[in-house]
């Protein structure tokens, strides 16, 4: 890369365009301001008593505000996709529903799930997920923090 | 000269690439197990919606269920056991419909629920046998002129609540697993190796499952 160009570039990553004038790859959206609507999914037994086949599951449902920052592939085509990273207590499944904006879909942990495929044309997405979640209820000895991101591929 | 400013254009742009990757972030949903035990203790007949093994729920039955044998008069105090039989007509277990028990045994099973299969201690079934029977005219009978054995049609392993002898007090009848269903048939035996007082003598055993 020639230092001219790599000149443009660092200014134009310091006044945080860096994306989008970025090659086709896939970043991190900032979702700083999203918000979880409760502060503790409560999950409970899906069978009350241990079955024949081991059904162990715990599920519960909470939503979050989601607010995606787009504003940096603004008037570019991409991908944004729900990311839950593998992490304790282990295998998460993960169900959601939204209000249109995004898309609904399903994931479990180490994977990640479309939720917005077009046109990025607006800096701002709002969308309320509704979640609904599931684990293995024997690996749930305590609480645990799910963290989820988003993160998305610009064409 | 030209070097020196390439060293510097790269520090720029390396600072950037940091500022940038700052703004992504995480959101985090909080999980908790809502109700980390559950337990469940049927002894003679029990209620269930359903089948265990089909994601039935157990229900709450207040039945006492009476276990007895009628004991010949020639027959008091020799010493001889006497057969004693349950009411319940509870032999199939809520597990998977199994005829698990025969006629005349008195059904003990139950299961233990919790969020954690990781070293926990299991659920105690106790029984407290510290009243002895009695009688009309107030004579008594001590529990511990009560034994059982334990079996399970089509099991071949040890009974997770194994034969014993009432001890007058409260004892350990067996345990149930973190996550597991437990379950035996007890048959009932009357010792009569001491000569009591004619009439009819009854008693209440007490059992009682208890999670750590």
């Amino acid at each position: 890369m020639k230092p001219l160009e790599v000149l443009v570039r660092a200014l134009c990553m310091s006044l945080g365009l860096c994306p989008a004038l970025a090659s086709p790859a896939t970043y991190r959206v900032d979702d700083s301001a999203t918000i979880p609507l409760e502060s503790n999914a409560v999950l409970r037994w899906r069978q009350v008593a241990p079955s024949r086949t081991m059904d162990n599951t715990v599920e519960g449902s909470t939503a979050v505000q989601v607010r995606l920052n787009l504003a940096p592939w603004l008037k570019r085509n991409g991908r944004v996709f729900l990311v839950l990273p593998e992490q304790p207590p282990g295998r998460v499944s993960v169900r959601w529903t939204t209000q249109g904006r995004l898309l609904p879909g399903q994931l479990v942990s180490g994977q990640r799930a479309l939720v917005y495929a077009g046109p990025i044309t607006a800096p701002m997405i709002e969308e309320t997920l509704a979640l609904r979640i599931e684990t293995d209820g024997t690996r749930l000895a305590s609480t645990y923090r799910l963290a989820f991101h988003f993160e998305i591929d610009v064409d | 000269m030209h070097r020196s400013a390439v060293v510097r254009i790269r520090g720029i742009a390396i600072v950037a690439s940091l500022w940038c990757a700052s703004t992504a972030q995480a959101f985090t949903v909080t999980i908790s197990a809502g109700s980390p035990r559950a337990i469940y203790l049927q002894v003679g007949v029990g209620s269930f919606t359903g089948l265990y093994n089909s994601g039935g729920t157990p229900g709450a039955n207040p039945t006492v269920n009476v276990v007895s044998a009628n004991v010949p008069a020639a027959a008091v105090g020799s010493g001889a056991a006497q057969a004693m039989s349950s009411n319940t007509g509870a032999t199939n277990s809520f597990y998977d419909n199994y005829a698990f028990c025969n006629s005349g045994q008195l059904y003990v099973g139950g299961f233990y629920r919790f969020t954690s299969n990781a070293g926990g201690a299991a659920a105690t079934l106790t029984a407290n046998s510290s009243t002895p029977l009695v009688n009309a005219t107030g004579e008594t009978i001590p529990f511990t002129q009560i034994s059982w054995t334990s079996s399970g049609n089509g099991d071949s392993g040890a009974q997770p609540f194994p034969a014993g002898t009432f001890n007058g007090g409260t004892q350990t009848i067996g345990t149930i697993a973190r996550n597991q269903w437990a379950e035996s048939c007890m048959t009932f035996s009357y010792l009569n190796s001491a000569i009591v007082a004619s009439g009819t003598f009854t008693g209440t055993v007490t059992y009682t499952l208890t999670a750590p």
